[in-house]
């Protein structure tokens, strides 16, 4: 991924006004990870999985954070029982930002996570947005991210491998 | 040993208005649903997520102590969640775990099954090895109460483990109805938003 990429998705999580982030670093998004890591605007807290990330960015909204969580595809399917709780228990807004492998023209193996990515979302009512274009990253991210506090509940946004890499 | 109930009942004796509890399912959240009924109590919080989400509200919100009231069961769900809480390091956080040593027996007139706890773990040598150098093992209420105080007026991170018996024997009359989840987060976050001034609820919608 070029820093520029992963630029783009920083700047997009600042212009939606996140500045609570969790996750576990993913080797696809590194660099977003060290950027996020690294920038005094945004808190990033490094977590030991995806559900326990959940959790911690659910606990910073009841203290007035703008929480976004990071998750690879894999660990997507680690966090779904603590989403799909917040999602239809207690209707708190997260967004979820996810480096989608596994998509059509991904040349990789992941092709497993086609199969799981968009279903397992669909299944926990968690709305989401596919991004293709690298242009198109900071607005998306910023708009389902209003859409997430709007309708309290996670929103998804799934960035492929054309709009990454 | 002792009860979860006696413990919890000493909680509520000495906890201060203002410190944000956090209760793990089951009769974590049930107890201390009648023994405190206050704004500041987030109920409900299911399996792994109750210190996770102890850490994040003291992230948030540094300057205001944060008291999870996790179990066993619900702690090693998510156990990697104690190295984070040692790294990350929040001073205003303490974390008690009710260590019944067993699944469901907050339930059931007979132990369910074990936990990790009730096999050869120990959580405050867990929470050592994580990093997290106030911790400790209680088992009797002057020894919780000595704790729980010294945990409130130091700063932590502090990880409590109290031993209790394997059985709710005992438990409070239910008077009381516990709040739903969503009922709940509208009472809690409204709560801390009047105390803290931050902006929680609201969708940023009403402009037009």
């Amino acid at each position: 991924m070029k820093p520029a990429k992963a630029q783009l998705v920083v700047n997009g999580l600042k212009e939606a006004g996140v500045n609570f982030t969790a996750g576990v670093p993913d080797a696809q998004f590194i660099e977003v990870y060290k950027m996020l890591a690294e920038d005094c605007d945004i808190r990033y807290v490094g977590t030991a999985n995806e559900a326990e990330a959940v959790g911690v960015g659910f606990g910073a909204w009841f203290g007035g954070k703008k929480p976004a969580l990071i998750l690879a595809t894999s660990g997507l399917l680690v966090a779904t029982y603590h989403l799909a709780r917040i999602n239809l228990l207690h209707e708190v807004p997260v967004l979820v930002v996810i480096p989608y492998r596994g998509d059509i023209g991904d040349p990789r193996w992941l092709g497993l996570y086609k199969k799981t990515t968009e279903p397992g979302l669909n299944a926990m009512d968690i709305p989401y947005r596919l991004v293709s274009r690298s242009a198109d990253i900071v607005r998306t991210i910023k708009e389902c991210n209003e859409s997430a506090r709007a309708w309290l509940k996670p929103v998804a946004v799934l960035l492929n491998e054309e709009a990454l890499w | 040993m002792v009860t979860r109930f006696t413990l919890l009942k000493e909680l509520s004796a000495i906890v201060p208005d203002d410190v944000l509890v956090l209760t793990s399912i089951g009769n974590n959240s049930g107890f201390w649903g009648q023994l405190k009924d206050r704004e500041a109590n987030l109920f409900h919080l299911t399996m792994g997520m109750c210190s996770p989400t102890a850490l994040g509200l003291s992230l948030a919100l540094p300057n205001r102590k944060v008291l999870a009231l996790d179990s066993d069961g619900n702690l090693t769900l998510n156990l990697g969640v104690v190295g984070t809480i040692a790294n990350e390091a929040p001073k205003n956080l303490t974390i008690v775990v009710m260590d019944n040593g067993n699944y469901l027996g907050s339930h059931k007139k007979e132990p369910g099954m074990p936990t990790a706890t009730g096999g050869k773990m120990n959580l405050e040598a867990v929470a050592k090895g994580c990093g997290i150098e106030s911790a400790c093992t209680i088992e009797d209420v002057a020894a919780f109460r000595e704790n729980i105080q010294r945990a409130l007026a130091n700063p932590g991170p502090h990880f409590i483990r109290a031993r209790v018996e394997a059985l709710d024997i005992d438990g409070p009359p239910k008077t009381k109805r516990v709040p739903d989840p969503r009922e709940n987060k509208y009472q809690f976050a409204g709560y801390i938003q009047r105390t803290e001034g931050v902006e929680i609820l609201g969708s940023g919608l009403g402009g037009g």
